[in-house]
This record gives structure tokens, sequence and C-alpha cells, in this order.
């Protein structure tokens, strides 16, 4: 397979690879970045004072007024973003001074995902009011101020699990008890539903493509992650042809567009441990204007849930059955569940993380350009499980 | 198998050097010591790990052309004749075992990428101009072979935990073929 060295493109084979796959002008910006960038020196480790001198540049370039940054440190965060926690003394427009604590989300050399900071940054400020999403300030949208392109939000306090819950990396398959399950499920459903019925077209998303009516927006999704493929898998999988194949045969068309989250599940939101109460929804770089069964089938595949105490109950995202899951979107956002465009979704879902851990894990990895290589690297691992997720989906179909 | 031991003690190599040791007190002897050798080990192990084969079969060609030459030097006497019994019994099974092992672990994966590229560009090709039938018929056996591998691939990553029902992936050794002629 490999006839090409992508730990080195030429310049020719990354705009042959931009002309095979259609994909949004803005996926094909950050695609293209990092193809561009990937013979480049792998990840060297970032003194603090780096990012915090970066981020006083792009706070700088924003106020007029003076300002101060304190109490930075590094957070724990997921495989493909360095944040710091930082405390900003400043002018706040409307507010007068105040310190507001805050988060830097920066980019690495290259990460699970190639995704544009912009379109994070347009996003969650469209969803303000919308949802809980966190308050997002600026955005270093191509690296000018800070090593990588980053993002500037608000601190949000809360869990991502119960302090004494049992889950894999990142959040992947936590179990929840069912106390806290019963009030968490209802939230889950209800921002889900909000964020499909928002009216994205009277938003500033400007580095979002609406697709035509139609299929256009299904070929850009599987597009995308063809192209992920060609540019990062070291080796072949006969499954993965035959899985992009069978999407761009079966691609559906969509008949009411919503903004998609694209990670819509537990580990992306933070709640209050003492009430359940989510505050926040976090890790929109993968949203994009689609159609909703791509969340829905996200939310329900078998890698983000678990088993109910019984053993045989699969929960959605480890908090409800599927069909009660559905039953309760249908009525919260009144719109319909196609099953045959969750079916769809489902084998689009699986592609795509097979692409980004049988793919991108092992490149990232292997040129050494994240913090966090061994958690890659060990991430690598659930591709199997997702590839065998679509063995089952579509020997369903043929 | 794309996780695979060169790889992964890349990543480990890494993470020790760039997270735990810097992490570690510096004025503890025995936990500095330790961590500088496990990181020299994992370094051998990677240098090791692609030659083991090759070096194991270097070194069973030699024992056996030893065996050869202490064989013809063998001259009568109890303890003489049951050794060289054990030694000619010896070297018929390394000899053996040598003839079968002709091909080395990288080449064997090498024919397994290629196999993979060209059957996933068959695939392609069928979708893009193949009749209904043929497309069926290509997915069916896709499915089919795949069924089996991921069979060993999940079982072989049985311990990361990724398994919502581990105990319905059967245990890796019991999956494998025996080495055809073994």
């Amino acid at each position: 397979m490999q006839t090409v060295n992508k730990d080195r493109p030429s310049p020719e084979w990354i705009a042959a690879t931009r002309k095979r796959f259609e994909v949004e002008r803005e996926v094909d910006r950050a695609l293209t970045d990092k193809m561009e960038r990937r013979a480049g020196p792998p990840y060297t480790k970032l003194p603090l004072e780096k990012l915090v001198q970066g981020v006083t540049a792009l706070i700088g370039s924003q106020l007029k007024e003076p300002f101060e940054i304190s109490d930075a440190k590094w957070l724990a965060g997921g495989a493909s973003k360095l944040q710091v926690a930082f405390t900003l003394n400043w002018n706040r427009p409307g507010a007068g001074r105040e310190t507001t604590r805050m988060v830097l989300r920066n980019d690495l050399a290259e990460a699970l995902h190639a995704t544009s900071r912009l379109r994070e940054y347009q996003i969650v400020s469209a969803l303000q009011g919308v949802m809980p999403v966190p308050p997002v300030f600026w955005v270093d949208a191509t690296g000018k101020y800070l090593p990588y392109p980053g993002i500037v939000y608000g601190f949000v306090g809360g869990v991502t699990k119960p302090s004494n819950a049992k889950s894999g990396v990142t959040g992947l398959g936590t179990y929840m008890p069912e106390d806290v399950r019963n009030k968490l499920a209802p939230q889950f459903v209800e921002h889900l539903a909000r964020l499909h019925t928002f009216d994205f077209r009277k938003a500033d998303l400007s580095a979002f493509d609406v697709p035509k009516p139609g299929k256009q927006n299904a070929e850009w999704a599987v597009n995308w992650w063809d192209r992920v493929w060609a540019e990062d898998a070291e080796e072949e999988v006969p499954l993965v042809a035959l899985a992009s194949s069978w999407l761009h045969k079966h691609a559906p068309a969509v008949e009411h567009l919503s903004v998609v989250h694209g990670d819509f599940r537990t580990g992306n939101y933070l709640f209050n441990e003492a009430d359940c109460k989510i505050g926040t929804w976090l890790d929109w770089e993968l949203a994009r204007i689609g159609d909703r069964h791509q969340d829905l089938a996200w939310s329900t595949s078998r890698a983000f849930g678990t088993f109910a105490e019984d053993g045989k109950t699969f929960l959605v995202s480890g908090l409800m059955p599927e069909n009660q899951f559905i039953e309760a979107y249908e009525k919260a956002s009144g719109l319909k569940v196609d099953r045959k465009s969750l079916h769809y979704y489902q084998v689009f879902n699986a592609y795509s993380m097979v692409a980004m851990t049988l793919g991108t894990s092992y490149r990232v990895a292997r040129n050494g350009k994240s913090h966090q290589d061994i958690l890659l690297a060990w991430l690598l691992g659930v591709g199997y499980m997702l590839l065998d997720e679509i063995r089952d989906l579509i020997a369903k179909e043929i | 198998m794309q996780l695979r031991p060169e790889f992964q003690i890349q990543t480990i190599i890494k993470a020790m050097m760039e997270d735990v040791i810097p992490a570690l007190d510096q004025t503890n002897q025995l936990a500095m010591q330790s961590a500088q050798l496990t990181i020299g080990t994992l370094m051998l192990i990677s240098q090791h790990l692609p030659l083991q084969y090759r070096y194991d079969c270097d070194e069973l060609q030699r024992l056996l052309a030893l065996a050869e030459t202490l064989r013809g030097q063998a001259r009568r006497g109890d303890k003489t004749g049951a050794a060289l019994s054990a030694l000619q019994l010896a070297g018929q099974t390394g000899q053996d075992v040598l003839q079968r092992a002709r091909a080395e672990p990288g080449e064997i994966l090498a024919a397994i990428r290629e196999l993979r590229a060209a059957a996933a560009e068959m695939v392609r090709a069928v979708y893009a101009e193949g009749a209904e039938a043929s497309q069926t018929a290509v997915g069916k056996a896709v499915l089919g072979m795949s069924q089996e591998q991921l069979l060993r691939d999940r079982s072989w990553l049985l311990m990361q935990g990724w398994e919502p029902d581990p105990k319905s992936i059967p245990a890796i050794d019991t999956l494998l073929a025996p080495i055809q002629g073994a």
C-alpha cells in the first residue's frame, strides 16, 4: 500500500489527495496544513512559560486595556490537545475589572484529529444560551501567537464521571451508577434535541459549508475520513475499503440539516457531582452541519456504552437503553429517527473512528508528534472492535 | 495487526523520558536508576526484536554444523553412544525446523501488507465498476474473512479492556492455527 512516503509527503501527492476527496473548505485547510507540516520535527515538550507568552500575545492583540495572567498550570486533557488553566485579571467589556479563570486548548504538532480551531470557536460562540457550552473568548486559528493554533475558553468546573466510577481511557466505557444515570439521561437527550433544532442559518458559521439538499452531506462526511485514511494509514484493511465503498453507495439524502456535535457522548460533558446537573458540553472540534443521525448513531456506539447491572441491557453512552433513548429524543426534538439512516451513520461513525485509531493514532505516535504518544498507541487497540462493529453492521445489509 | 511491539516500545520510552523520569524524586537513587535501566532495557529489546528470529536461526545453523562435526568424531563407548543418539535426534529435529524456517518475520509481514493492499484495491475497483452481483459476492467474501481475522485481533488485544463482553472472545492460543508441517 505504502508506495508514497506518508511521513514526508510531496507537494504533488498532497495536491492529488486534496483533489481526490471533496470536503468542506475549512476541513480541507486543516488536513492540508497537517500534511504540509508532517515532515517537520516531532513534538517537544513545551515549557509552560512559552504557552503563557503565546496566550499573552493573543489576548494582547484583542484587548486595549492592561491585563495580567497568573496561576498558570497544566491540565490533564484528552489525547488531542494541550490544556493550560490560568487566571486573567482584565477589564471585561460590559462587566468591568474582574478576574476570570480560563483554559487554553492548544493544538499539537499533530493530533488524533486535524481540525479547525476557528470552527470550534464559531460553533461554541453560536450555541451560547442554546445549550450548556463553555464561554469562549479568543481564538488563534493559525498559530500566529501560540506555538500551534489554540482557543481560550472560560473555565467550567465539574466531573465527567462520578468520583468512584470506573471507565477506560478518555472516558470511554464509563459506568454510571443507576441513580446518577437517571438524572443525567434526560439532560443528555434534551441537550441533543436543542442542538439539532438550533437554527444555524442565523449564526456566524462562516467556517462551515452548508451541504446542498440530497447526498452531498454524506459524501463530504465519508470523503473526510477517506482522506484521513489515505493520508495516515500505514497498512490497508480490506474491510475498510469495503466500508468506504458501501458508505458511498448507500449515502442517504438528508431532509433536515442540523448542527452535529460529532462526539456527543458521556465523557464529553461536565456535571456537578452534587446534583448531577450538566454544566457544559465539551470537544466541539468535529462539529459540522449535517445529518442528526450522525450524532444519534455516535451516542449509540458500542465503544461508548456499557451494560447495565443485569449484564444484558446495553446502555447508550452508559445512560439508557437504545429504544428509550430514541423515543425520548423524538419527543424532545420533534424530529423523527429513521432507522435506516441511523444504521448508515453507525457504519459511518465506526468507519471514522477506525480511521482515527488505526490510521491517525499510529501515524502521530510513530512520528512522535504528540505529548501522549503512549496513549495514542493504546487507543489504537479499540480499532479492531470498531472494525468488527462495521462488519456486523454491513453484514445485516449484504 | 498494527499494534506491534516495536511501535509500542517507542511510545513507552518517550513517555518514560518525557513524563515519568522528570516527575520522579531526582534524589531517590534507586528509583532513578531503575527508571534509567527500564529505558535501557526497552531500547535493547527494541533493537533485538526485529533480529531475534534471524539470530536464533543463525545459531541453530551453527549448532547443526557443530553437531555434524561432533558426530564425525564420535568413537564407541556407552556414554558416547547414548550421547550420539541424542545428538542425532536433536540434529534431525533442528534440521527439520530450519528447513521450515524459510521466511523471516519481516517478509511475512510484508507479504501480509501487500495482500491487504491488493485486496482493498480490488474491493474498491469492484464497487466502482462491477456488477451488483460481483459487489455482493466481494462484500460477503471480505465480511467472512474479516469475521475470522477480527476475532483473532480482538482476542490478541483482550487485555486492553475494550470488549463489552470479554467472555465471548476465545483465548488467542486456541484461535491460532499451528504452523504447517510442525
